[in-house]
């Protein structure tokens, strides 16, 4: 589906992620006054459409009608487009996807995308409702699941099927938070994870444990997204859009077919590599969506990049640290950085312009990347969502 | 106000016919059966109870009783982070079942044996238990697990 004209980041920034002691407004300030100074060249007066990203506010902000809200923070009028984008943990890339089709079909010529979630309430019961929430809520949700037992079952069926270990998956949460401890936004910036450690923490939905699950974060993340031939306006290495790709095929957990075969993420994967013109294999690095580091694990499989159901094995070759086949989350991914819903598609986006402009600290700097794939899932897995970008020079 | 049913539910209670058009779901339920709508013209089993066809959009839908057994495909169990109204029921476990003799995996919690004694295989009975507000749902209870009260 690459059509239109070419669309091009140029720029983002990411607020301080974790248990913070700031409202969801708040949040998008911060968001805000990163980005002016992370992209010098952007004036307010020139951006006409506003995106945001936000999973639930209405529950954890008790706040609708965000968007013009967010405009409001940010000192933004926008003349063309406004409007916020829902699509649970994948929000904030449906809302970077908005932007790009936007500016593609030429209704946008300078778009600001935010990404915020503010999940830590005083009562983590009513986060955890909001969870509840984004299942089929009257008849999933209401057994009392949320998505760590979900994910606990794919992991069973994943290590029934193809003998996945629990070291396998300690291996994902020690890679990415190793990631982490080179990315100051990160909610896990200076905490140390060996593998012992992992294994060691508490059960959260066996057979998963706390250092196997992402965490309810605060935080907020915003990109510039515009016109090709804007671009060289705002810096002298765009990231181009070139690929996209999305699926959605069930919602109730009784439609979803096999645990461990992620039909849709195949089919998203297809769609964004073959856009692009390109094989998974070309990828310099992705950041993928490892809410769970059994995600991250099938992930590897349904992106191609080895055989099914060996994605633990895969890990453990070292194929995704740097130096191996594709690096897979340099940024730390969900497990080291946390998970504010409507803030992580949104982010991922950033370390895409910050890896490909070589401004992250060499511990997590992929050497010399042009091409790199941002992924994320939603939901029950059953929605897989991705973009494709290389490197402008 | 106490709040007496927990949240993840309908605020208010929706499975009456003056709020919801597959109610007859819930009546069943009450009586002990398990139900779901199957589409007339394409034959497709619906879950959860429909009122059109997502596969040909057409309307004309039936009632048809779902076998109470099946076996458990995968399981898992809330230790940590229950919603509101549920915090004093963890750990909730919860599994997918596949009916025997329909096609359809179902979700539910699982009662009469914690996730420590489960095993993929093991057989489970549906079963209808009460909700507070007058409310009624359904759950799966292992096989051979020792009776309890419906507050389980």
């Amino acid at each position: 589906m690459s059509t239109g004209r070419p669309v091009a980041l140029v720029g983002g920034a990411s607020t301080v992620w974790g248990v913070r002691a700031a409202t969801w407004s708040e949040l998008v300030q911060e968001a805000g006054a990163r980005l002016f100074a992370a992209v010098p060249g952007l004036a307010a007066a020139d951006v006409d459409s506003l995106f945001v990203g936000a999973a639930e506010p209405e529950r954890f902000a008790f706040q609708s009608h965000v968007a013009p809200l967010a405009a409001e923070l940010l000192g933004l009028a926008p003349h063309r487009i406004v409007q916020r984008t829902e699509l649970a943990c994948a929000s904030g890339q449906s809302a970077i996807r908005s932007a790009y089709a936007a500016i593609a079909a030429g209704l946008s010529e300078v778009a600001v995308v935010l990404g915020v979630e503010k999940m830590n309430l005083p009562s983590m019961a009513e986060a955890n409702t909001s969870m509840a929430c984004v299942m089929d809520r009257p008849w999933d949700g209401a057994h009392g699941a949320t998505a760590p037992p979900f994910f606990a079952m794919v992991a069973q069926r994943h290590m029934l099927e193809y003998g996945t270990t629990p070291e396998q998956l300690a291996g994902v949460s020690v890679k990415n938070h190793r990631f982490a401890n080179s990315n100051p936004d990160a909610q896990f910036y200076e905490k140390k994870f060996s593998r012992e450690k992992l294994l060691g923490l508490p059960l959260v939905a066996p057979p998963l444990r706390l250092g196997d699950c992402s965490s309810m974060t605060d935080g907020a993340a915003a990109v510039v997204l515009v016109a090709g031939e804007k671009a060289r306006q705002y810096t002298d290495t765009p990231a181009w859009v070139r690929g996209s790709g999305q699926h959605a095929s069930w919602h109730n957990l009784a439609n979803s077919g096999s645990l461990t075969d992620w039909v849709g993420m195949r089919s998203a994967a297809r769609e964004a590599l073959g856009s692009a013109g390109i094989t998974a294999q070309q990828l310099d690095f992705a950041e993928l969506h490892d809410c769970f580091t059994i995600s991250e694990l099938i992930e590897y499989e349904m992106l191609g990049l080895c055989p099914r159901g060996q994605g633990g094995r895969y890990l453990e070759e070292g194929q995704t640290e740097i130096g191996g086949d594709v690096v897979v989350n340099p940024r730390g991914g969900l497990l080291g950085c946390g998970h504010p819903l409507g803030a992580t598609g949104v982010a991922q986006a950033v370390e895409v312009y910050r890896q490909f402009t070589h401004s992250v600290p060499p511990a997590r700097q992929v050497p010399d990347p042009e091409w790199a794939l941002v992924h994320n899932l939603s939901g029950s897995a059953n929605v897989h969502s991705m973009m494709v970008y290389q490197r402008g020079s | 106000m106490k709040r007496t049913t927990p949240t993840a539910f309908d605020f208010f209670p929706q499975e009456e016919s003056q709020q919801t058009r597959v109610s007859r779901f819930f009546e069943e339920l009450r009586a002990g059966r398990l139900s779901t709508t199957r589409c007339r013209k394409d034959g497709a089993l619906l879950w959860p109870p429909r009122v059109a066809c997502p596969r040909c959009h057409g309307e004309d839908l039936e009632w048809v009783e779902l076998p109470l057994t099946g076996r458990l495909y995968a399981f898992s169990a809330v230790l940590v982070g229950a919603p509101l109204g549920m915090e004093q029921d963890l750990p909730i476990t919860v599994g997918l079942a596949d009916l025997e003799g329909a096609p359809l995996r179902l979700f539910g919690r699982i009662v009469g044996a914690g996730w420590e004694r489960l095993s993929v295989g093991q057989r489970v009975r549906v079963e209808p238990f009460a909700v507070p507000d007058e409310r009624v749902f359904y759950r799966f209870r292992v096989d051979g697990g020792l009776a309890e009260n419906s507050s389980a």
